[in-house]
């Protein structure tokens, strides 16, 4: 350490004014990290002490002051519990995603016509605007109208469920929409994954006399779970935040019939702007980042478990 | 006919947002962008006054033919008062979070949009200049009697005490009727003087309802309306109410009166058959089924005027009629209404009273945004005096294209002894959060006959009354 502080005596002009532009570089993102991150945080947990509305700034806002009024308040509250339910039954798509993710990608690891098509195809929904591919989505699943009916009435000759219009099969609808609408980023991650195993790994468990579910089960899957990691950890805080989904699959963006297909992220933006309960509304998103928080340490504790490197 | 609903589904995805504080409930989309403005139509509007010193802010929410209109009326303003005015304009669905952020931020704009159900929480939390100093009474005496009260309030209720707004618009929820579609089914017309009873009103929709095209499915109804903008008009007729008198318990536990105008709203879909089912009604909404030409009877709000004249949009002939009526024999329904306001933090409040009366009440403005300039009619005059005169006879001469029977808009808006337009009762409380419990409680069961109204208002009054309790709260907070 105090070595360290002799050659820092010693720089010279040069290495200090690098020192000094590095610093602004470093300043830049921190600065933009204080303003824009940690200031809000701080921010909306000052708020979920208040009733406050929205009148009059920061003054207006500590003169609200509630204690943790909010929070007693949200224990009790019927809409917290239950969209905090549909949003954990939403998580039910992650592993689904992720499975079907992996089959795909392990498909398009093979040189195969049409491959670069296939990867285009399966990763456009990735790169598409989800308001658009939500009301597409909401045409398909019409119940007079949609694609999904009219291949269910060819088939079977009888007429389709009603998809949006009904308490479980709606969560099952924004279900499968939302594997399609990840389902590309899990094969790209995927993809990137099988191809960064060594081929000799391979080779050496054919020359064993392995089989495919072996080289599966004991190559492939353990070297893709950083990926799986990775994927898990980042869909995960994802699937929490569902929002944009809800508001335009719904009739009328009213949540579904009996408040059904509304998330914890629906219900905190209503509360917040359409109710303008706005301390109310960041005790709701404090009690989310905490549970974000808690599964995302989970997940980092307990990847020592399961996930493997090649090295 | 499916090439055909498909192509009116595509039509109205495209159009812009609404423009009244509640127009597109009903599910309806706004002609606005196939109105066009002449930039001359506002040439001969004349206002007085030295502001020079002023420096406006107007944050509004508008359409293109709105903003053109306001726009130009500004101009005339800034160039015969030497006021600056800056005109920022929102999106409807986006206006309440920008307001809101101005709000936060401490800096509001001179002058903004409020509606009648925001009038107690904005004077409660300090934002609204009481006009009654700065607008000349001959002005507020040509408003309509309905809006003069919506924006006034003394402190704890609304409808008496000092005026906050002038309105932007007053709009009532009327209801129409396909004369094709009775023409066909060889159904007299509706008597405007004389509204169905809600037998009457059955026996009517049974005619209309039914399978056209031979296949076993009917594909025409009687009515289709959405509980959520329509119920009001079955409740209130029938003598019921959400709330008690002074708007702090919920009183839809048996409440014979509500109870039975929900259960008969109910069974129009359920027992009677008269009204999609709930899958088709999720399937293509009540506003495209109509505009295909296949209901008989559906909710018209001022707005929709210029849509339902527009022979592309709806090639139909069309008039007005009563909403049926229960046992006060009195036909109900809402009105709606925003308002002009100014902030009581301006600086100017001379320049910005003077504004926003122009915008209000200018008779040129206010010509083409009624429909005589432009011949698409999306909301009444505000000022009575233009209205009860040249904007009527030009209607009725057919100058300004409308359905028949425009008297049952003057009537829900000025109240007969057969018609009365309210302000819903979430106009009296803090928020809207009661009613709002009462649309998620779930209630498409009920239309589905799985639930009783009766049922469902045991259910939901305890959840509805904690909602409302909770609002009082935060009133109080304000105060």
């Amino acid at each position: 350490m105090s070595g360290q502080k002799k050659v820092k005596h010693h720089m010279s002009a040069m290495a200090k004014r690098e020192e000094r532009t590095g610093l602004l570089f470093v300043a830049a993102p921190a600065i933009g990290f204080l303003l824009f991150m940690l200031w809000p945080i701080i921010f909306a947990v000052l708020t979920s002490l208040t009733n406050w509305n929205g009148a009059k700034g920061f003054q207006g806002m500590m003169s609200k002051f509630c204690g943790l009024n909010n929070y007693v308040k949200l224990f009790s509250d019927r809409k917290f519990w239950q969209t905090l339910v549909t949003t954990t039954i939403y998580l039910i798509g992650i592993p689904i995603g992720m499975i079907l993710g992996l089959l795909l990608a392990m498909g398009m690891n093979r040189k195969i016509p049409g491959v670069r098509i296939l990867r285009t195809m399966y990763y456009l929904p990735v790169i598409s605007s989800l308001v658009a591919v939500s009301i597409l989505w909401a045409w398909v699943y019409n119940y007079d109208y949609g694609l999904l009916n009219v291949i269910i009435k060819t088939l079977t000759g009888m007429h389709g469920p009603n998809w949006l219009g009904d308490e479980v099969l709606i969560k099952v609808a924004m279900i499968i929409f939302m594997v399609w609408k990840g389902l590309g980023t899990s094969i790209i991650l995927y993809l990137a994954g099988l191809q960064n195993i060594p081929r000799n790994y391979y080779e050496a468990a054919m020359v064993d006399g392995a089989n495919g579910w072996q080289k599966f089960r004991n190559i492939t899957l353990p070297l893709l779970s950083p990926v799986t990691f990775y994927i898990l950890v980042t869909t995960l805080i994802g699937g929490f935040q569902v929002f944009v989904e809800v508001q335009v699959m719904t009739p009328n963006g009213n949540g579904g019939i009996g408040y059904s297909a509304a998330t914890i992220v629906f219900y905190l933006y209503q509360k917040a702007f359409e109710s303008y309960q706005l301390g109310y509304a960041s005790a709701i998103a404090v009690i989310l980042a905490i549970i974000i928080f808690i599964i995302t340490l989970i997940n980092f504790i307990g990847q020592d478990k399961w996930v493997k490197t090649i090295e | 006919m499916k090439k055909r609903i498909i192509s009116i589904m595509m039509a109205t995805a495209l159009v812009a947002a609404p423009f009244t504080s509640y127009a597109a409930e009903d599910g309806s989309d706004d002609v606005g962008a196939q109105i066009t403005v002449d930039e001359n139509a506002t040439q001969d509007v004349t206002v007085s006054g030295d502001y020079s010193d002023a420096d406006l802010t107007v944050f509004i929410y508008a359409q293109d033919h709105e903003k053109a209109v306001y726009q130009s009326l500004i101009d005339k303003f800034t160039e015969s008062t030497g006021a600056k005015v800056t005109f920022e304009v929102s999106t409807a669905d986006e206006y309440g979070q920008k307001l809101l952020a101005y709000k936060s931020a401490g800096d509001m704009p001179d002058i903004f949009y409020v509606g009648p159900d925001g009038i107690a929480s904005n004077v409660d939390d300090g934002y609204l200049l009481p006009l009654d100093d700065y607008v000349p009474e001959e002005t507020v005496a040509d408003l309509w009697p309905a809006i003069a009260t919506a924006y006034r309030y003394d402190g704890s209720e609304v409808g008496t005490g000092s005026l906050y707004c002038l309105p932007k618009d007053l709009s009532t929820f009327a209801f129409a009727y396909n004369k094709t579609l009775f023409d066909e089914a060889g159904i007299d017309y509706p008597d405007p003087e004389n509204p169905y009873t809600w037998d009457e009103f059955v026996e009517v929709c049974k005619q209309l309802t039914v399978d056209k095209d031979g296949d076993g499915e009917i594909d025409q109804w009687g009515t289709a309306n959405a509980l959520q903008w329509a119920l009001d008009a079955f409740v209130y007729t029938n003598g019921g109410h959400f709330l008690n008198e002074d708007y702090t318990q919920v009183v839809i536990d048996g409440q014979q009166e509500f109870i039975d105008a929900l259960q008969f709203f109910a069974d129009l879909t359920c027992k009677y058959g008269v009204t999609p089912t709930y899958e088709q009604d999720v399937a293509l909404g009540g506003y495209q089924r109509w505009l295909a030409g296949q209901i008989g009877f559906y909710a018209c709000g001022t707005w929709d005027v210029a849509a339902f004249m527009d022979e592309n949009t709806f090639p139909y002939e069309w008039g007005l009629c009563a909403w049926p009526v229960g046992s006060t024999g009195v036909s109900m329904t809402r009105n709606g209404s925003v308002g002009f306001a100014v902030s009581a933090d301006t600086e100017f409040p001379e320049a910005s009273a003077a504004l926003i009366t122009m915008l209000s009440t200018d008779l040129e403005g206010q010509r083409v945004l009624s429909g005589e300039t432009t011949g698409s009619s999306i909301q009444i005059p505000n000022t009575m005096s233009y209205a009860k005169g040249d904007y009527l006879a030009k209607v009725q001469d057919g100058t300004i294209p409308y359905g028949d029977n425009v008297d049952v808009i003057f009537n829900y808006i000025e109240g007969t002894d057969k018609y009365k337009g309210i302000f819903v009762e979430t106009t009296y409380t803090y928020n809207a959060d009661w009613w709002t419990e009462f649309l998620n409680g779930g209630y498409e069961y009920m239309l589905q006959g799985e639930e009783t109204a009766a049922e469902y208002c045991e259910r939901m009054q305890p959840i509805m009354q904690d909602a409302l309790d909770n609002a009082i709260a935060m009133k109080e907070a304000a105060q």
